[in-house]
């Protein structure tokens, strides 16, 4: 086919993409220096960038995703693995299958749904978490969660208990799967235990997979605000506040369209800072 | 050593179950307190008790209905237009030579790096300037562009993996290069393209902050911003809440009991492997 038959099926996706693609991140990078208000623009040098540093609120909320994103991040990679290592070391394949599907089943509850599910589960009145403190006898321990400030983070940490993501469980047993058995083996016969195991053969073979899902966490978690939009609009005061949504409320709630584009360029900021140390350290050594 | 890792089957099997179930009891209780009328709820909120109600489900259907229909609309439309233009783009990248090819290739995989943060307030602009705020094509056309990117992405993988000798023999007979991808191309890659679909429907039906955004009307709401709406008016409530939640959710069980198969086979083979 004629090089020019080429360009000409790839046109459609390419105007799509100038338009809806590659427009709005260089308007949002050049807007991010201007006071804006989605029509008037006044040209304004750093001082968006400047003001970010001030701002009390965005300071709350990195504090707030770093510790939400450290802790939530950590927690889904190590409970997928640990599942996907007991599904590895389970000797029946119809059961192995079995898991695997059970696990992914909750992907098709919709991010709204499971979300109310945990407002739900939160509720001071009729919650099933208070349910269960009472059934244990430990009223004392009750709470509004996700109204007091001293809770609320907290219960934003744990939504998605028990942090168990199908896709990554499905991702790191393909990566054990790739392991030689004899290799394993040898090691029992050695004398290795458990832990051992895990951290002298699967662990090393396995940091391909781990990379790349950790990045991929990395990047979701830095991001998201769906949960705190839905389940506490950052309160009570700032206490769940994180950068994202702190960018939608300065946009739509006060205008300030061109400060909250400086917003969003900081998180990607972060983002790629974030990403490339984690491909820094992370080194697979063998490239499987 | 093989006795000990039998002696093992045992406690993985209850560990796995436990988590199983700290997984699905809210989705169960979802599923039981829908059929509870607000007395039952009251006495036993968490049993499973008779009479079981249906009146919940038939008091919040008219108002789910419609915004379930919308989803519906904007999960296909998006769903067709990525899967026609990834297609096409993908083929063309993964099976022809021409120059700036790979330059090419890499102008649109950088976009993966671009983060829905940077790009959400621009893109609201965009689509107030063109005239669609407050319509359908504001929904569909953003998503079609941002969801073909990773189409490509996983596409082109996949299409480079074909043997070149089915293409070869097709040409030989006369085959030219829109039916290679028709008869051969497309057949072979059911797969992959069927992982696409779910993918991509599985983020429109996700999708909360940009339909809030663009839309207005409460005729045009999808589920998501639909359902918080629901959500306030019957706050405490629980059995139409949670009627309305299980409507929100049967679909994509459905999709998913259609497409697992698929979808495992397609994530465990191809594109992703690291």
């Amino acid at each position: 086919m004629a090089s020019r038959y080429c360009y000409l099926a790839l046109l459609p996706m390419f105007v799509f993409l100038i338009v809806f693609s590659y427009y709005p991140p260089v308007t949002a990078l050049w807007r991010s220096f201007f006071d804006w208000n989605g029509a008037q623009a006044i040209f304004m040098g750093f001082s968006n960038y400047l003001e970010l540093f001030q701002d009390k609120i965005f300071l709350r909320a990195v504090g707030n995703i770093a510790k939400l994103s450290l802790f939530r991040i950590l927690a889904i990679n190590i409970m997928s693995l640990l599942v996907a290592e007991l599904l590895f070391n389970l000797k029946n394949d119809r059961a192995r299958r079995f898991y695997q599907v059970a696990f992914l089943i909750p992907m098709v509850v919709p991010t709204i749904v499971s979300l109310f599910l945990w407002q739900f589960i939160y509720d001071g009145q009729f919650g099933l978490l208070n349910a269960l403190l009472k059934a244990l006898g430990l009223e004392s321990l009750q709470h509004a969660w996700l109204g007091e400030s001293t809770t609320a983070l907290k219960a934003l940490m744990f939504v998605g208990f028990p942090w168990i993501v199908g896709t990554n469980t499905l991702i790191y047993l393909a990566g054990l799967q790739g392991l030689s058995t004899s290799v394993i083996e040898s090691a029992i016969l050695e004398g290795c235990n458990i832990f051992q195991r895990f951290w002298k053969i699967d662990l090393p073979m396995i940091l391909g997979q781990v990379r790349l899902l950790l990045i991929l966490s990395l990047i979701s978690e830095v991001q998201s605000y769906e949960t705190q939009f839905v389940l506490t609009n950052g309160g009570p005061g700032t206490a769940t506040m994180v950068p994202g949504l702190h960018m939608y409320q300065v946009a739509f709630t006060y205008g300030r369209l061109g400060y909250a584009c400086a917003i969003g360029m900081v998180i990607f900021a972060i983002t790629l800072i974030l990403t490339w140390v984690n491909m820094r350290f992370i080194r697979p050594n063998v490239d499987a | 050593m093989l006795v000990s890792i039998r002696k093992m089957q045992l406690p993985i099997h209850i560990i796995l179950i436990a988590f199983l179930l700290m997984i699905f009891v809210p989705v169960l209780e979802m599923v039981n307190i829908s059929f509870k009328s607000d007395t039952q709820f009251d006495h036993n909120p968490w049993g499973v008790e008779a009479p079981f109600q249906t009146e919940n489900y038939v008091a919040v259907w008219p108002m789910i209905s419609g915004y379930l229909l919308n989803t519906v609309i904007y999960a296909v439309s998006i769903a067709l237009g990525t899967v026609f233009l990834a297609c096409i783009s993908a083929f063309v990248f993964a099976r022809f030579d021409f120059p700036g090819r790979d330059f090419l290739y890499l102008m649109v995989i950088s976009l993966l790096m671009v983060p829905p943060a940077v790009t959400l307030i621009p893109q609201f602009v965009l689509v107030r300037n063109l005239g669609l705020l407050g319509t359908r094509w504001a929904m569909i056309l953003p998503m079609v562009a941002g969801g073909q990117v990773f189409g490509i992405f996983l596409l082109k993988a996949f299409f480079e993996g074909l043997p070149e000798e089915l293409f070869e023999a097709a040409r030989v007979d006369g085959a030219d290069s829109i039916r290679c991808f028709f008869y051969i191309g497309l057949p072979l890659s059911k797969p992959i393209i069927g992982t696409l679909v779910v993918i991509n429907i599985l983020g429109t039906w996700n999708n909360i902050i940009w339909p809030r955004v663009v839309l207005s009307d409460d005729g045009l709401f999808p589920l998501t911003v639909g359902l918080m709406q629901f959500r306030q008016l019957f706050y405490t409530v629980w059995g139409p809440l949670m009627a309305g939640y299980v409507i929100a959710s049967i679909p994509l069980i459905v999709l998913f009991a259609l497409a697992s198969r698929l979808f495992v086979q397609g994530l465990t083979s191809g594109a992703l492997k690291v």
